[in-house]
């Protein structure tokens, strides 16, 4: 699967962070960069999909 | 005999125990019983984006849940019997469960007479229904200048409207303290919003609000007053407290096996007491807790609360972490008070921090382990 960022949307709350550390961080400008954007692993999916669900601004998807 | 656990709430707290559960490995039958029929949208979406931006029609929507459950959307909880384990709804029928998980949330409270016009802003429709009419850029009057209230007036004056908000006293200062208040009311004025203080609003119609005996009128009446809890439904369930539903640190009702509750509608131990925290964050945090309380009782891992809040308006945007509590004055670490771009620290007597970034960017898992105290944060 692959994650997608809505960087317009994206507000810099950092949730997906704490959801997926090993997967994505916030930059010291607070912009978000996708350290892994093909994820495959069972762990990782879960996490990509806990980082997408906990976005208020729906920021993240998957396809 | 293949479990059956029931989830009813359709918010962020009811969409993630949910997954939680399924996270946690069950594989049984899940069933989510929904009051609203939409599919899942972010509420704190609702008096930012999707009032800022009148054109934007899917800034609040969130991932559709991928946990295989029966959803009844539509459909509203009427009564709950605990002995039995059944839950009763509003089309007469019955659904039962092995496993129940709480998450109702609540409902604006109102303060003028039922059906009189008065708006208010909780669910999407509410937020659609506001969205029209604001097309039409009516005069409009705010009563409440809590962080809700304030985004409100926020976006109907971005929508090109005339905003009169009604406060009890400095908009935000309950909240957020005298400093931050100072601060977003400064921006709120500059904007051209214009504040009536009065210690009693009456809300009369649609149109009309008596301030300390002074008339108010508008195109728009819209309340920001506050939350209450939908636990009517639970009245004679023999589940609440004093009219709270009161949870553990695992999300469990005491003195009850199978039953959970997250979200906005539960009471749940914090270090300041039993408290409701409705904040996006914490229905996360207690969802999945309670699902894992659902799953695992006493060996589930207790709820650890961090509380993170952020609201946007007057072209400001907010963000803090840490307990809620903002005595005294503030360290600033970065900008000035009399600026628009500041970064806030307040010391707390448990050696922890209250941060609060003003316009000011920094990625937030830094300005949490800012709220640690020194100790924790040695390894920087």
């Amino acid at each position: 699967m692959r994650i997608a960022l809505d960087r317009p949307r994206c507000e810099g709350h950092g949730l997906c962070e704490e959801a997926a550390p090993s997967l994505m961080h916030l930059d010291d400008d607070g912009e978000l960069v996708l350290d892994v954007e093909e994820v495959s692993a069972d762990a990782d999916v879960a996490a990509a999909k806990a980082a997408a669900r906990v976005c208020p601004v729906a920021a993240l998807s998957l396809a | 005999m293949r479990l059956r656990r029931v989830v009813v709430g359709n918010g962020i707290a009811g969409l993630t125990a949910g997954e939680a559960l399924r996270a946690g490995g069950y594989d049984g039958e899940l069933v989510v019983v929904g009051e609203e029929p939409h599919p899942p949208y972010s509420r704190p979406a609702l008096s930012k984006a999707l009032l800022r931006d009148l054109a934007d029609v899917s800034s609040h929507r969130l991932p559709e849940p991928e946990t295989e459950a029966v959803e009844m959307l539509g459909v509203r909880a009427t009564g709950l019997d605990p002995a039995r384990r059944v839950v009763r709804l509003d089309d007469g029928s019955e659904t039962s469960y092995d496993g129940l998980a709480i998450a109702t949330g609540t409902r604006a409270r109102r303060l003028g007479p039922e059906g009189c016009g008065e708006l208010t802003l909780r669910g999407l429709d509410d937020a659609l229904a506001l969205q029209e009419r604001l097309a039409a850029r009516p005069s409009v009057i705010v009563v409440g200048a809590g962080p809700l209230g304030m985004e409100i007036a926020s976006g109907c004056l971005d929508a090109g409207c005339e905003v009169t908000l009604v406060a009890r006293g400095a908009p935000l200062a309950t909240q957020l303290g005298a400093v931050l208040s100072g601060v977003l009311t400064r921006a709120a004025v500059g904007r051209g919003l214009r504040i009536v203080t009065s210690s009693s609003a009456r809300v009369l119609d649609g149109t009309a609000v008596e301030a300390d005996g002074r008339l108010l009128s508008a195109d728009l009446v819209i309340s920001a007053v506050g939350d209450e809890p939908n636990v009517e439904w639970l009245a004679d369930s023999g589940l609440l407290v004093g009219g709270a539903l009161v949870v553990d640190s695992r999300g469990r009702l005491t003195g009850l096996s199978g039953v959970v509750a997250a979200g906005d509608v539960a009471t749940f131990p914090t270090k300041h007491g039993p408290r409701r925290v409705p904040l996006w964050t914490s229905a996360i945090d207690q969802a999945k807790t309670a699902a894992a309380g659902l799953l695992r009782g006493d060996a589930a891992p207790e709820l650890v609360f961090q509380p993170y809040f952020w609201t946007e308006q007057f072209g400001l945007s907010l963000k803090v972490c840490g307990d809620l509590v903002f005595s005294g004055a503030p360290e600033v670490v970065v900008g000035d008070l009399a600026g628009d771009s500041m970064l806030l620290r307040w010391a707390q007597p448990d050696g922890t921090a209250t941060v609060a970034a003003v316009n000011h960017r920094i990625p937030v898992p830094k300005l949490r382990r800012m709220t640690h105290p020194p100790s924790a944060s040695r390894h920087e």
